[in-house]
């Protein structure tokens, strides 16, 4: 079992209450939101249409002062932060993660702004480990690109989020240029949350809609495929060259074959995206990390093993657990599953390429208090 | 050896004519004053390379656009779609792939190709 430093690139922190995020709205949002008599506030977030029958969250997570999974610190330093040698934990939101879901965009925008400075205040502040995702209302991506450029001065805000897809385009078309410039200015890595399901988010599936949510969760790395290859083929890494993607929670044992057939395509189809100056998977291996939750699981795990080191993933994937969520995956439970000599770059260095961070700083060994 | 395959002027601009020269099928396209031969049989599959479309070098300096060079003419397999620099006959995606090119000239008005040891059917 692995036992050295860890980082972890998904973490999902939450609110309990409206009042939480409402003190971080400007006044005039907060007259809006609020003050509606009976009917209680705005909703604040998009809700996901598909039920866990078992509920989303690990019932041990659940704070035993009461309140959401995520929500409280001191449970969370418990179960995850002190639970191993946990040098970083990168932020990922909860249900609020979905505001590019929402129908209004202006109240979008602003749902994003007041997360934003909640995550900074609210968590950042207690502990040097925790960093967190920029959320942007991507309905307006000129004002989403002003709000990463407002977190440019605070590195512990390390990733620009995108989840829902307002534009029913994949992330790569020119809409949503604005928020790479930004993001690409401030040094900031694009991650892609798989699960987009929010309101006026388009089906996430290709083909047609679903029934459960076993179908929808089978099938999060489809509307992930589209983002990549849209990214990819509408030239973002030659527009952008020091822009660096990061997706999030959709496995990563489909890769090869997208990137395979990706290549093949892209050989007869040059034509129509003469931009490209490499094939596919080249900017994939220069511009792309993947995190490992969560990974596919076969009868022999050698078979997955050899489909990640076919395309290189040893030095491409991040570990992450998705705490508090019903499906995490565990450091000792991956690394029975990874090869031994890939631990330290899955569990460490890896993370510190996509962003940017001195490992060796990270890694340096905690000074424990001598007692006499 | 040798092969005359006709006059200059039978040959239509930014047309590939078929032609057999010796044992190979040869593909000759006249690109304006310019003449161009290659095997006619794509390295991926073996298609009819030659009967795939002809054009300008397509390129884009920046995405979405579009910018053609006329210097350059870049034949696109029928079967698949593959593209072949016809200067060299290297694929745009990959200098280590290519179609076999034939040495061709004109001379008196007529075109010649230069088929013989190392031109084989392959």
């Amino acid at each position: 079992m692995y036992s050295g430093p860890v980082i972890d690139c998904d973490v999902h922190h939450a609110r309990n209450t409206d009042a939480e995020l409402i003190q971080y709205l400007s006044k005039g949002w907060r007259e809006y939101v609020t003050d509606r008599g009976p009917a209680g506030n705005v909703p604040l977030t998009v809700q996901d249409g598909f039920p866990n029958p078992h509920g989303f969250m690990r019932a041990d997570t659940y704070p035993k002062n009461g309140g959401e999974p995520g929500s409280d610190y001191a449970t969370m330093l418990e179960q995850l932060l002190a639970a191993s040698d946990l040098r970083r934990a990168v932020l990922t939101f909860g249900d609020d993660s979905h505001v590019a879901g929402h129908h209004n965009p202006y109240f979008a925008a602003e749902l994003a702004r007041a997360m934003n400075d909640w995550s900074v205040e609210r968590w950042l502040s207690q502990d040097p480990r925790l960093c967190s995702s920029i959320m942007v209302g991507s309905q307006l991506p000129d004002v989403a690109a002003a709000e990463v450029r407002r977190h440019a001065q605070t590195p512990r805000m390390v990733q620009v989020m995108l989840v829902d897809n307002p534009f029913n385009r994949g992330f790569g078309h020119p809409v949503f240029h604005p928020i790479y410039a930004a993001a690409e200015e401030t040094g900031r890595p694009v991650a892609i949350h798989g699960g987009a399901g929010g309101w006026a988010n388009p089906p996430s599936t290709g083909g047609g809609s679903v029934s459960t949510y076993l179908e929808t969760h089978v099938l999060w790395p489809q509307a992930i495929q589209t983002h990549l290859v849209s990214f990819i083929a509408h030239g973002v890494f030659e527009k952008y060259p020091r822009l660096r993607l990061v997706l999030i929670e959709a496995g990563s044992a489909w890769l090869p074959s997208l990137l395979w057939r990706f290549d093949t395509e892209y050989k007869g189809l040059r034509r129509e995206v003469p931009w490209l100056k490499k094939l596919p998977s080249e900017y994939f291996a220069e511009h792309v990390w993947v995190t490992t939750q969560p990974l596919e699981i076969a009868p022999r795990k050698e078979n997955v093993v050899e489909l990640l080191r076919s395309m290189g993933l040893e030095d491409r994937l991040v570990y992450s657990s998705d705490y508090p969520h019903w499906d995490a995956d565990e450091i000792e439970y991956l690394s029975t599953r990874l090869p031994a000599e890939w631990h330290d770059r899955i569990f460490l260095r890896n993370a510190c390429n996509l962003y940017g961070w001195n490992a060796e700083e990270i890694a340096v060994p905690k000074v424990r208090a001598v007692t006499k | 050896m040798t092969v005359d395959v006709g006059p200059v002027g039978d040959f239509e601009d930014r047309r590939f004519r078929i032609v057999q020269a010796g044992a190979l099928e040869v593909g000759v396209l006249r690109w304006s004053d310019r003449f161009f031969a290659v095997h006619n049989r794509c390295p991926h599959q073996k298609g009819p390379v030659c009967l795939g479309v002809v054009s300008g070098r397509l390129g884009g300096s920046a995405p979405g656009s579009m910018e053609v060079d006329e210097e350059t003419p870049v034949l696109s397999c029928p079967w698949h779609g593959w593209e072949f620099d016809l200067t060299r006959g290297r694929a745009l995606w990959d200098e280590s792939y290519a179609v076999k090119t034939v040495p061709v000239r004109v001379e008196q008005g007529r075109v010649l190709l230069e088929v013989g040891r190392g031109q084989s059917a392959g």
